[in-house]
């Protein structure tokens, strides 16, 4: 187990190492006016030099590399070129906003695609048919225009929900519901149906295996057979892949943030690259990858944990 | 607000994957429910822009201001209508060269760290405000020094009249902070002055919230019209309207479009006529684009516009046509030059003609990415009269630069309408960012230096004199349009893009 | 360990298989798609030909205005017309895409054959460099591009070609590593023919369907992916597409909701097309069948087919004998329409404390037949005619084309039990064993779970196993073969059932443990008074424990009574047949075939 957590970290630094060095690169490549930018329309050459040399933009590529390098490795990613915020606080305050989406909206996905794929994969008929095409509208409908059409009839239309907006839950429990109803809604979506299929999928090939035949035979409920069985068995199948799911979240849920105007880390990685803001689009991009390494490392320790070959090993 | 950054890179790392939490840190009073009275309860605010550092020398004017004006005074303030009147300084006062400010100062106020306010901390602050690189050190340009007279005596020494300094004391670079406080990190973070109000830090968080509470110990009750300020940047528009509707925020801008919402949601508004947008023709002296060199081709542009279809469909008529760069408020507003260029497509082209140039010619247009559909109006309406525009998109946060560095010869902007000695120096003068290829002539140079001191009538001659030779097709001046509910009463504040934190106050 | 003839119940020996074209085809909503794709493509193609107007003229007079005779969809924000924008709109849009599904498959395809045939460095190197790719979120990555190079839909795309291809990189490589180690590969290989040759025809050949359906996905994804951008500001926006036009229309919502229609059904029609169509396509392509479900009159009670023998079953009548079969016929629905018949009139009886063996070889219709007892035939069997008594309960009657589970289910566990033939799946692996006896037992019998527990652990010494406490708290991978039959044994029995199914319950184990379930099986039979039913291709097993038998071929009875009788007097040829068959008391080196079957 240790083992198998120590690889599975050394594999996640050296992702991390390559995926920032490309980056760093790329953006270096775009940091000319940058200190224009900052100082604004008055500024002078003087000036602008004086905030290039304090930005070290004057230094070679290595040298800046290797500087920011050394910051990030012990957690300091340096602070925003236009707010002078530093990129590690300006992540922390986001992130409670953003996460809240996007485990919400994985959670209650899970959830909701076990329901449906059972009904399918038990019921088949017509409900197995008006799931199919939900999943298939579901997975090819862009998230964001599901949020637009959501926004726009209920919220801006109807006056249901807040348009936009996020209430922390220290505030109001209530109203912090109503504000990430939609946000969550539109994501759930496109992930429940992917799922749903998995695990429509996963429940009709378990539930030919011998086993559950005999389960039934002793008696026990159809449904307990179904939920407690089935389910546990067919939930690797559907975990594998809503972690590899997990990655579109995150790129749809910047493009969610932005229409909901949630204060999470998608309208800071969209303001920062538009921006040019460099300490910040790196902290992003360091951010997300470590994401998607630790969503894929809980994953595949649920499995094994579900696993009792593994778990009992 | 303030975190050590790598402990909180570790808790990062661990709530990354373990903490589904709605509990953001909590931003303070959400809801702006102002009690009834003269005084007291919280106001809201939306603001279009975020702050992005406490630090007097980074202030920015326009939207930037209210951030700033909670917690530092400035030397002089501004009244709503322009009047200036004491602050900080009880008075002020030039010697005949007017090279000289005297200024006596209170002796009775001291910063929230407990450092006393006199002669030495404007000096220091005025020092820092020079080398400190912010966006509006130019505004300091002409300062050379401050020399220290005694306790409420500062004397400001400038190099040439500047007839602006005082309204640049009122400003930026008027915001007074203690110097114990001037030169550490921590003002970026957290301001110590001698405001109305104090930064509450355990209730701001960067970017979402800033929480200013009454100042105990301030000088001047009477500016503290509400126990406590909340702003919150909002830089989308749709969010500002929901949070005005909701109740989430008391006052905000909004927008042409979102006005309706406004009114509809039985809000009060007040416009205030700030910028003026239309086009800039920066080559005049038709270096880069010959044509431009001729006076008629740059009239032949002014008639060519449609002005009162694009204020009727693009701002819904949210503002007034005008042939002038100059405001109704300045010294060198001409009444009569607002309509001096009328829609006559075919007096264009004939203006053209007689320049030479029938068939229209060619030009490289940059266009804002933000602004694509008024850019698009103008190729239309150009190339209606002959003249061909090829658009060069830029992203919106390089476009000024790119201006700036004078390839292109026209250019789309909105720039706000100061006093006639600001706007030389901001966009017509041979000087300034936004005249990059540094055209002048003999004429505008020599009323250039009587506007320098002060003399109105050079500054309404300058006026007739720029739009007679087309420096400029301006389009209209826009509203801006500020919406706030009933709890509060606001007033705009002259040629700012919002109103003063002073100018609120809760209703009667 | 004797050589398992396992015989699965669930799918019939022979699925019918149509055309692939042919059976899309038959897909209305893949036509549909198909026909809505291809119309959007001819649009975006006649574009200046349908526009009603220049798509970047705006007419300032007539500003977001609504559908009209003028403006069929409307003008936007700047007086331009909407019809034409998303005509116009439609060919950057699906030229983009292509452009990424082109860049994806260029750089994919190639890798995995490169990967998939040669393996080695590149294969290790290139599955690392996937890896990575597919652990970026394409957003952010293009965010950054686009911080890095500016605004551009192709370079975009370009780069999101790249970030797909590793989805065609694993299937190419699977695929090929599928395909490679086939027969036929080698064959050509050894016959000489070049590797390049060998690769494009073979491989290729096997590689195309799978490419074909993810290019339509990734194509939709692209489209997705590109309009998200474009709707965050991030694109072009001096050329129309329909996430800038979708943008526009956002940001006039408050005035203009309906404008934002038009794009986001663009949008979404195409997409969810596309996805249709990869759908379709894999489905048209799959092995497995959906067999439709046709509506047939109900049947009537039909005859049993004619057998050689009668057996003493009294057909409609009650009787005292704990299960009566009586004329069972069961099917399977065919692709084509037709019904594969397995079982084709059955009739027996069980009394209680008597031990019935069905003897057959596969595909006889017997576990089938027991299945139809336990009501656990697989969905898709359909009952042809017959019907099924066990005690007093009619659990299926005459017309009824499925077992009534709501009848048989309140007999399971208590009435009628189950002793499955490979013991090790059937258990489930993710409970412990314990769980398994314990949970039914509460469930059935109502009783606490410490006394079911305590009754387990007695069970578990029952049926012999020696250290009860290890073996209820084990995982059934902790256990070996004939441990598990024995636990199964003990489930089996837990609830103290009348009737008990055994299904080939020894044939999984080895000889020295066979003789033991059957001694258990015996005794616990004795104990209990319960009646049994063995299945079992096996006449040793049934001259140990049975006291009648009936031997079925082909889905019908081809002999039944006494065990002595039948083990002596064969009357039927078939049975003469599978008694001559066995090994036991052959002599060495003799032909053990009577000659060709009857």
């Amino acid at each position: 187990m240790l083992i198998f957590l120590l690889r599975r970290l050394v594999a996640g630094i050296l992702l991390l190492f390559v995926i920032s060095t490309i980056t760093y690169v790329l953006l270096y490549f775009s940091s000319d006016g940058i200190a224009q930018n900052i100082l604004g329309e008055f500024a002078t050459p003087e000036q602008i030099a004086l905030k290039q040399a304090e930005l070290g933009l004057d230094q070679p590529l290595p040298v800046r590399y290797v500087e920011w390098l050394g910051g990030a490795i012990t957690g300091d990613f340096g602070r925003s070129w236009f707010n002078s915020e530093p990129v590690v606080t300006a992540l922390f305050n986001r992130l409670p906003v953003t996460l809240t989406i996007v485990l919400g909206a994985l959670v209650i996905a899970a959830v909701l695609a076990a329901l449906l794929g059972v009904a399918a994969a038990i019921k088949r008929g017509w409900i197995d048919r008006a799931v199919q095409l939900l999943s298939l509208a579901g997975d090819a409908l862009p998230s964001f225009v599901v949020a637009i059409v959501l926004v726009t009839s209920l919220a801006i239309q109807a006056k249901i929900f807040p348009a936009t907006g996020f209430v922390p839950f220290s505030d109001n429990p209530a109203l912090w519901l109503m504000s990430i109803a939609l946000p969550i809604t539109a994501l759930v979506f496109q992930l429940v149906a992917q799922a749903a299929q998995q695990f429509r999928s996963a429940i009709i090939d378990v539930r030919r295996r011998d086993f559950v035949r005999t389960l039934r035979s002793r008696g026990l409920p159809e449904r307990e057979v179904v939920f407690k069985h089935v389910l546990r068995s067919a939930a690797p199948a559907a975990l594998t892949i809503l972690s590899l799911q997990f990655v579109g979240l995150l790129g749809g849920s910047v493009i969610i943030e932005q229409i909901f105007a949630l204060p999470g880390v998608g309208p800071l990685a969209v303001l920062s690259t538009t921006q040019g803001d460099i300490p910040v689009v790196m902290g992003v991009v360091v951010y997300t990858v470590i994401m998607v390494i630790l969503v894929n490392l809980v994953v595949d320790l649920v499995n094994g944990w579900l696993n009792p070959k593994v778990r009992v090993s | 607000m303030k975190l050590r950054s790598r402990a909180a890179f570790a808790a990062m790392l661990t709530t990354g994957a373990l903490v589904l939490t709605g509990c953001g840190a909590s931003g303070g009073a959400a809801t702006g429910d102002n009690t009834a009275g003269p005084t007291g309860g919280t106001l809201s605010i939306g603001s279009l822009v975020d702050v992005t550092s406490f630090d007097p020398a980074a202030s920015h004017v326009g939207h930037y201001m209210q951030y700033y004006q909670p917690v530092y005074d400035t030397l002089i303030m501004r009244e709503p209508n322009g009047d200036l009147s004491p602050m900080l300084a009880t008075d002020w006062e030039y010697d005949e060269t007017e090279t000289e400010l005297t200024l006596n100062l209170r002796d009775d106020v001291t910063f929230t760290d407990g450092e006393k306010f006199d002669a030495e901390a404007v000096k220091a602050n005025i020092d820092h405000f020079k080398v400190a690189n912010g966006p509006q050190a130019s505004t300091a340009a002409s300062i050379e020094a401050v020399r220290v007279v005694d306790e409420d005596t500062a004397v400001i020494e400038l190099s040439q009249p500047d007839p602006a300094i005082l309204l640049y004391m009122a400003a930026s670079a008027g915001f007074m902070a203690s110097p114990a406080a001037l030169d550490t990190e921590g003002i970026i973070g957290t301001p110590v002055g001698s405001g109305p109000y104090i930064l509450d830090t355990d209730s701001t968080i960067a970017g979402a919230t800033y929480t200013y509470a009454k100042n105990p110990d301030y000088w001047n009750p009477d500016l503290q019209k509400f126990d406590e300020i909340v702003i919150k940047p909002m830089q989308d528009v749709t969010a500002r309207v929901n949070a005005l509707v909701s109740g989430q925020v008391n006052a905000a801008l909004l927008d042409a479009k979102t006005a309706p919402q406004g009114t509809g949601a039985g809000l009060n508004e007040i416009t205030n006529p700030v910028d003026w947008q239309g086009l800039f023709l920066f080559d005049r002296g038709g270096v880069q684009a010959k044509p431009l060199g001729d006076v008629r081709v740059r009239q032949a542009i002014n008639y060519a516009i449609d002005r009162q279809s694009l204020l009727d469909s693009l701002l819904l008529g949210n503002g007034e046509i005008t042939s002038q760069v100059t405001g109704t408020s300045s010294a060198g507003y001409v009444k009569k030059l607002d309509e001096r260029y009328d829609f006559d497509p075919k007096k264009a082209k004939s203006l053209l003609a007689a320049a030479g140039y029938p068939d229209g010619f060619d030009l490289t247009l940059p266009v804002n990415s933000a602004d694509t559909i008024i850019n698009a109006a103008i190729v239309q309406q150009l190339a209606d009269v002959g003249i061909n525009a090829t658009q060069v998109v830029i992203p919106s946060t390089d476009y000024r630069n790119e201006i700036f560095t004078g390839k292109y010869s026209i250019g789309y902007y909105g720039i706000f309408q100061g006093d006639p000695w600001v706007a030389v120096n901001h966009h017509i003068g041979p000087n300034a960012a936004f005249n990059p290829l540094k055209y002048t002539d003999e004429k505008s140079a020599a009323l250039i230096e009587k506007i320098q001191a002060g003399d109105d009538d050079a500054a309404k001659e300058f006026t007739e004199y720029i739009t007679e030779e087309a420096w400029f097709a301006p389009f209209y001046r826009v509203n801006q349009l500020y919406f706030f509910d009933k709890t509060v009463t606001v007033e705009n504040q002259l040629q700012q893009a919002v109103p003063s934190i002073y100018n609120y106050a809760p209703t009667k | 360990m004797s050589e398992a003839i396992v015989q699965n119940p669930q799918v019939p020996a022979v699925v019918a298989r149509s055309g692939v074209v042919k059976r899309l085809a038959k897909n209305p909503l893949a036509i549909l798609a198909l026909l809505l794709l291809a119309g959007t493509v001819v649009a975006s193609f006649l574009a200046p030909v349908l526009a009603t107007h220049d798509p970047n003229f705006g007419d300032l007079q007539a500003v977001l205005a609504g559908p009209s005779a003028e403006h069929i969809l409307g003008t936007d924000s700047l007086g331009r017309d909407v019809f034409s924008r998303l005509l116009f709109a439609s060919q950057v849009t699906l030229a983009a895409a292509a452009l990424a599904a082109v860049v994806a498959i260029a750089i994919g395809v190639p890798a995995g054959l490169l990967a998939g045939y040669h393996g080695g460095w590149f294969d290790g190197s290139a599955n690392w460099v996937t890896n990575m790719l597919m652990s970026l979120p394409g957003i952010i990555v293009l965010l950054a591009v686009r911080a890095a190079t500016g605004p551009s839909v192709w370079i975009s795309m370009l780069v999101f070609g790249v970030l797909l291809a590793p989805s065609f990189y694993r299937l190419t490589r699977t695929a090929v590593k599928s395909v490679r180690n086939e027969l036929y590969v080698d064959a050509a290989r050894v016959s000489g023919l070049s590797d390049t040759r060998i690769m494009s025809r073979h491989i290729f050949s096997v590689v195309r369907a799978p490419i074909i359906i993810q290019t339509a996905n990734v194509a939709g994804v692209a489209i997705a992916i590109q309009s998200g951008l474009e709707f965050l500001g991030l694109g072009d926006p001096l050329v129309p597409t329909w996430g800038v036009m979708l943008s526009d229309a956002f940001r006039n919502v408050y005035l203009t909701p309906l404008l934002l229609v038009w794009p986001a059904l663009a949008i979404a029609i195409t997409t969810v097309c596309l996805a249709i169509l990869g759908n379709a396509l894999r489905d048209s392509l799959e092995d497995g069948q959906k067999v439709p479900r046709v509506r047939k009159p109900r049947l009537e009670a039909s005859a049993p087919a004619p057998s050689a023998v009668t057996t003493d079953t009294a057909t409609n009548a009650v009787s005292d004998h704990l299960l009566v079969v009586d004329g069972l016929r069961i099917g399977y629905p065919q692709a084509g329409g037709t019904m594969k018949t397995v079982v084709d009139g059955v009739s027996l009886h069980v009394d209680r404390g008597e031990v019935l063996g069905i003897v057959g070889e596969s595909g006889s219709g017997k576990s089938q037949t027991a299945f139809a007892i336990l009501g656990l035939l697989p969905d898709t069997a359909e009952i042809l005619g017959g019907g099924i008594t066990i005690g007093s309960t009619r659990t299926v009657t005459p017309g009824s084309r499925q077992v009534s589970q709501a009848r048989i289910a309140a007999l399971r566990g208590k009435g009628i039990a189950y002793i499955p033939q490979e013991p090790m799946s059937n258990l489930d692996p993710a409970f412990t064993i314990g769980y398994q006896l314990v949970r039914p037992m509460v469930k059935v019998l109502g009783i606490s779970k410490a006394e079911a527990r305590r009754r387990a652990l007695d069970l578990l010494v029952t049926v012999g196993i020696v250290n009860p406490q290890r073996t209820f708290d084990a995982y059934p991978h902790e256990i070996s073969g004939g441990m598990a039959q024995r636990v199964l044994i003990a489930g089996a029995v837990s609830c103290e059932p009348d009737l008990l199914i055994a299904d080939e319950p020894t044939t999984a184990l080895d000889v020295t443990v066979q003789a033991e379930v059957l001694d258990l099986l015996r005794d616990l039979q004795k104990r209990l008074g319960m009646g049994m039913i063995i299945v079992t291709h096996n006449f040793g097993v049934v001259s140990d424990i049975c006291d009648r038998v009936v031997v079925m071929k082909d889905g019908t009875l081809a002999e039944g009574g006494d065990v002595r009788t039948i083990l002596r007097a064969p009357q039927h040829d078939y049975t003469r047949q599978l008694l001559a068959s066995t090994l036991e008391g052959k002599l060495p080196m003799s032909m053990l075939t009577t000659g060709t079957k009857a």
